[in-house]
């Protein structure tokens, strides 16, 4: 008998000791949050994470980080899987159906929302913290609001190498021929004049989205003129777009330039090996972080012959965070969210990948912000972001620099425009019922 | 004939024995087949809860006659092809020459058969990332060895990236190839070939008359493995090159309709309209496959009887 009482009391511990852990257990959640591979924003949010656990202890963190030529289609499914709980999205709730795109199909964070796998954020207090404009824009749908915008991005910029500019005695160029002039000088001593993360495939026509811009302001109208055949992409001014496009692709960009990785592509800039680096304003963290004694500067990629058209930033709102409304674990999610909507943890944010707030209390308190400032009140929301291609259209029914050589078959600007016309005719007859 | 599994309930047993097998079967291969095929009739997004409607053969019409872009699906096809035609032959011809190699008992047989089958064990994004960066264009080991030559080249960002592809697919399964010939090899009995030389038979004569009539069912199973996997073959254009205008294959062009991985910004999910492209591509599968098997059952029983 007296050999029992330790044994049962010991028994009696174990029992206790499992039925706290199950209770412990049972309150702690593990929340799961998948963001796009951008080395400065997966660096602060690791931070931002370890800080909000500490704060959190019944809450962990599951970060996953994938391309972001892959988010979409991750996002996609992890949510139908019901696999995560907080997903991003890197351009907004853009490129929504106009009323003049005829069988254009819905984008595809319309369609989450109208199969109801996100959530509701309407009326959480966080977003008071926030411009109205920017969720009104950016995360809307109907009544709802599904997604918080964290801040817009400049994708029409080129940073420059202030050291090599004024080695080389070269001027900021602010027209088109001042950018050629300055790319043949910086070539004919034997360096690179641009580079872009090539191998990634998008930043080589994104890096010439400044050029699109500067001959086309109005981007939304530019997207409504294809549609409709006010604008063709063989007219007379296009052409001129298309030239300067392949210029951009086969004498400024550095040769290789189609097999840097885009992580890379800043490193590579900041190191030397090049003097310009078009591309958007997100890179600008990462290019301090490879060399924090870097000069560099950032200017509106000067694509026109006038200079008063290239005092413009064409952008977008770009990451946005987005909840699924399957998840288990709201109540967490909404925490985070909240944290993460707290000014200084948001100022943060914002300095450390370099968005255009969203926060009216919150400013860019970095370079970026100090070279962005001049023409943010010329912000325009680039045709990236209205662009839905008819459907039968072939796949050079878009302007992009890319399709030149060396990155792909096109030598002459004049049977690119006929061919990339002819391709978005193709999908507007097929669309219209014309010929 | 006696019936070998006995009388009463004992006849169902085989019976039992089979339906595991089977049910795994309709479940990961008949039942997703059966259906794709009712999807591709559909215009489901494949997001769940999503309203699915019956829309007839609107996804065969869009994918085979609608504007340009039609086209652009029909010239995929022609590079499948091509892509099938190149990497198949290559392999077959690799693998075999290889194979023959490596059961001469020269030295470093056994290290030279693990390096040419490791490229098939280490998955496509493995290998996609060995060639990514041995086709690093700035610098990279084949860009510096050409530079020596005053010669260059963008690689994978280039013109050249489908051909690229072609070489990177037959360095990555060209080991199967090669052991199943290996395999092959192995089987013929030596006392042929010595039977031969005494008859004054030369190498090549021993391999056109020998070898190659006693490798036929070697031969007919990688053909058809080459043949059926290269026409399905896509990730490694993923991996490698990503989705390019005028470089993808059919299988790509699938995986990127119905996963919004177009390349384009906020890209749907049209998964109905996914279904209905890979069941062309099963079709010419089937078509390509069924005759292959009937030319080489055919040449097969001519040869060995």
């Amino acid at each position: 008998m007296k050999t029992l009482r330790p044994i049962t009391f010991m028994l009696v511990l174990a029992m206790v000791a499992m039925l706290s852990m199950q209770i412990a257990a049972q309150d702690s959640v593990t929340l799961r949050i998948l963001v796009h591979q951008n080395p400065s924003m997966v660096t602060f949010m690791e931070e931002f994470n370890e800080e909000f656990e500490e704060a959190n202890p019944n809450i962990s963190i599951d970060m996953a980080v994938v391309n972001a030529n892959d988010l979409g289609t991750v996002t996609q499914t992890r949510l139908a899987a019901g696999d995560v709980d907080i997903v991003s999205t890197t351009a907004g709730f853009s490129n929504s159906v106009q009323d003049y795109m005829e069988g254009a199909n819905p984008p595809g964070w319309q369609v989450l929302i109208e199969n109801g796998l996100l959530y509701d954020m309407s009326g959480q207090p966080f977003l008071e913290n926030y411009d109205p404009v920017s969720y009104q824009d950016a995360g809307s749908f109907g009544d709802g609001i599904y997604s918080i915008s964290l801040g817009r991005t400049v994708y029409s910029g080129i940073f420059y190498n202030k050291d090599m500019f004024e080695e080389f005695d070269i001027e900021v160029p602010t027209v088109w021929d001042e950018l050629v002039a300055a790319c043949e000088t910086i070539t004919e001593e034997g360096i690179g004049c641009m580079t872009a993360g090539g191998a990634d495939g998008w930043p080589i026509f994104v890096g010439a989205y400044g050029i699109l811009g500067s001959l086309f302001p109005d981007q939304a109208g530019y997207t409504e003129g294809l549609w409709t055949g006010d604008i063709r992409y063989d007219d007379e001014e296009n052409l001129v777009m298309w030239e300067r496009m392949q210029i951009y692709a086969r004498d400024m960009m550095e040769r290789g330039a189609s097999g840097v990785p885009g992580d890379a592509a800043p490193g590579r800039f900041a190191s030397g090996a090049v003097a310009m680096f078009p591309g958007g304003s997100w890179y600008a963290p990462a290019i301090e972080d490879a060399d924090p004694d870097f000069d560099w500067g950032y200017i509106p990629f000067p694509g026109s012959d006038v200079e008063e058209d290239n005092l413009a930033w064409f952008g977008k709102y770009d990451q946005g965070w987005m909840v699924a409304a399957d998840s288990p674990n709201i109540e967490a999610a909404m925490t985070y969210l909240t944290a993460f909507s707290e000014t200084e943890n948001y100022q943060e944010f914002v300095n450390a990948v370099g968005f255009i707030p969203t926060q009216p209390d919150v400013t860019l308190d970095t370079q970026l912000g100090e070279e962005l400032t001049p023409y943010l009140d010329n912000f325009i929301v680039g045709w990236e972001q209205y662009w839905v291609t008819p459907t039968g259209a072939g796949q050079f029914a878009l302007p992009y620099a890319s399709f030149f050589a060396p990155f792909n078959e096109f030598d002459d600007p004049a049977e690119l425009a006929a061919r990339a016309q002819s391709d978005l005719q193709a999908g507007l007859d097929e669309v219209f019922g014309t010929e | 004939m006696i019936y070998p599994f006995g009388e009463g309930r004992q006849r169902w047993i085989p019976y039992l024995l089979v339906v595991p097998g089977l049910l795994l079967y309709f479940m990961i291969a008949l039942g997703p087949s059966l259906a794709t095929s009712l999807y591709s009739f559909t215009d489901a997004s494949g997001t769940p809860g999503g309203e699915v409607n019956w829309i007839g053969l609107d996804n065969y019409d869009e994918f085979l006659f609608a504007g340009q872009a039609a086209l652009d699906n029909i010239d995929a096809l022609e590079r499948t092809i091509i892509f099938s035609v190149v990497v198949s032959s290559m392999q077959f011809g690799l693998g075999l020459i290889v194979a023959i190699l490596l059961t001469q008992g020269l030295p470093g047989t056994r290290f030279f058969r693990t390096l040419f089958f490791m490229p098939v064990i280490l998955g496509a994004v493995i290998q996609g990332l060995i060639w990514r960066l041995f086709l690093y264009p700035l610098g990279g080991p084949l860009s510096t060895f050409l530079e020596q030559f005053g010669m260059y080249s963008e690689f994978l960002g280039g013109q050249d990236a489908f051909w690229w592809v072609v070489v990177v697919q037959i360095w990555a399964n060209m080991g199967i190839t090669m052991v199943i010939f290996i395999a092959g090899l192995q089987t013929i009995p030596e006392e042929l070939y010595e039977a031969a030389q005494i008859d004054g038979a030369s190498s090549l004569d021993s391999f056109r008359y020998i070898t190659w009539p006693m490798l036929t069912p070697a031969v007919n199973t990688n053909l058809i493995l080459n043949i059926i996997g290269s026409l399905q073959a896509w990730i490694l254009f993923l991996v490698l090159i990503g989705y390019r205008p005028g470089t993808q294959v059919l299988g790509y062009i699938i995986y990127a309709q119905g996963f919004g991985a177009t390349g384009a910004s906020n890209a749907p999910l049209r998964q109905g309209f996914a279904a209905a492209a890979s069941i062309v591509l099963f079709i010419i599968v089937l078509i390509v496959g069924l005759t292959t098997q009937y030319l080489l059952r055919r040449r097969e029983e001519r040869l060995l009887g």
